[in-house]
């Protein structure tokens, strides 16, 4: 039965037709959720809360988008609900995340400090380990830094893409997308460097 | 754009993501060639979104799973009735 099909069915109430409709895509529902989430207890509750809000709104679903777009943006903007609400920490601005910029301002920026090397990472940390330090920093991100990078460079949209679903001018979005990408960088740098220099030891 | 780091942060995403033009990305190139925190800073921001896209596939908690079933079936029975 093809999705057209599908969606007339669970229109007029046939909740077989809807489970197989979700099946396709809960997958990368909980991924994504996972990944803004930055917890599986949140992400859990967000797949929740967007298969539940999709029950609730299949009448409207007109058909313009598939139904997988669909759902995804449902999931999306529970997302963004969930953590509206959270206050949450603003990133340093760009500059700030040049090498020195704190020591020598951004004109001399580079005098006598040397930014850590990583080379290969993996030669200092297990990829499970590593796979967790760097879920760990996506998730300290705070929440609008954490969405644009998600979006752009874990789900691969382009940035015109991005700046619609954020509502945002693709300049912002843009900065945003950047910051988060600096902020992580520098947050995984300290920890390669920490344990380096303990290999070192 | 006088070869200060500063001048370019701004485009370095565009230039790692390959969306620069080609007049900032000579540049950059120059830039680069110059100063080994620039490159080192290119480097570990390409690596940075290579290993946050490694292994990336999620399961689906069986235990969501479950409770998914009988709380979306509510749910549906609550808008259409018990008919399906």
């Amino acid at each position: 039965m093809n999705e057209k099909e599908l969606i007339k069915r669970a229109k007029s109430g046939d909740f077989e037709a809807f489970t197989v409709l979700i099946e396709a895509h809960k997958s990368k529902i909980y991924a994504l959720a996972n990944k803004l989430a930055g917890n599986s207890e949140d992400a859990e509750d967000i797949v929740q809360e967007t298969l539940l809000k999709a029950i609730d709104k299949i009448d409207q679903f007109r058909g313009e988008a598939s139904f997988g777009t669909w759902l995804y943006s449902i999931a999306l903007n529970q997302a963004r609900a969930h953590y509206a609400k959270a206050k949450q920490a603003d990133l340093k601005p760009v500059e700030e995340y040049l090498p020195g910029a704190h020591e020598h301002g951004t004109e001399h920026a580079h005098e006598g400090f040397t930014l850590f090397d990583w080379e290969d990472p993996h030669r200092i940390m297990e990829s499970a380990e590593l796979k967790r330090v760097i879920d760990e920093e996506i998730a300290k991100l705070p929440y609008k830094y954490r969405e644009a990078f998600t979006l752009r460079y874990i789900e691969e949209l382009p940035v015109k893409e991005v700046a619609k679903i954020i509502r945002e001018s693709e300049a912002a979005a843009k900065s945003r997308i950047l910051r988060a990408r600096l902020a992580l960088r520098e947050a995984l740098s300290n920890i390669f460097e920490e344990r380096y220099g303990r290999q070192v030891q | 754009m006088g070869g200060k780091c500063s001048d370019f942060i701004g485009g370095l995403s565009d230039y790692i993501d390959g969306e620069a033009e080609p007049e900032l990305c000579e540049e950059i190139e120059k830039h680069l060639g110059q100063c080994e925190n620039c490159r080192i800073m290119v480097d570990t921001l390409k690596q940075t979104v290579s290993l946050c896209r490694e292994g990336r596939e999620e399961k689906f908690p069986p235990a969501l799973e479950a409770k998914l079933n009988n709380l979306l079936k509510k749910r549906w029975e609550e808008k259409f009735g018990k008919k399906s």
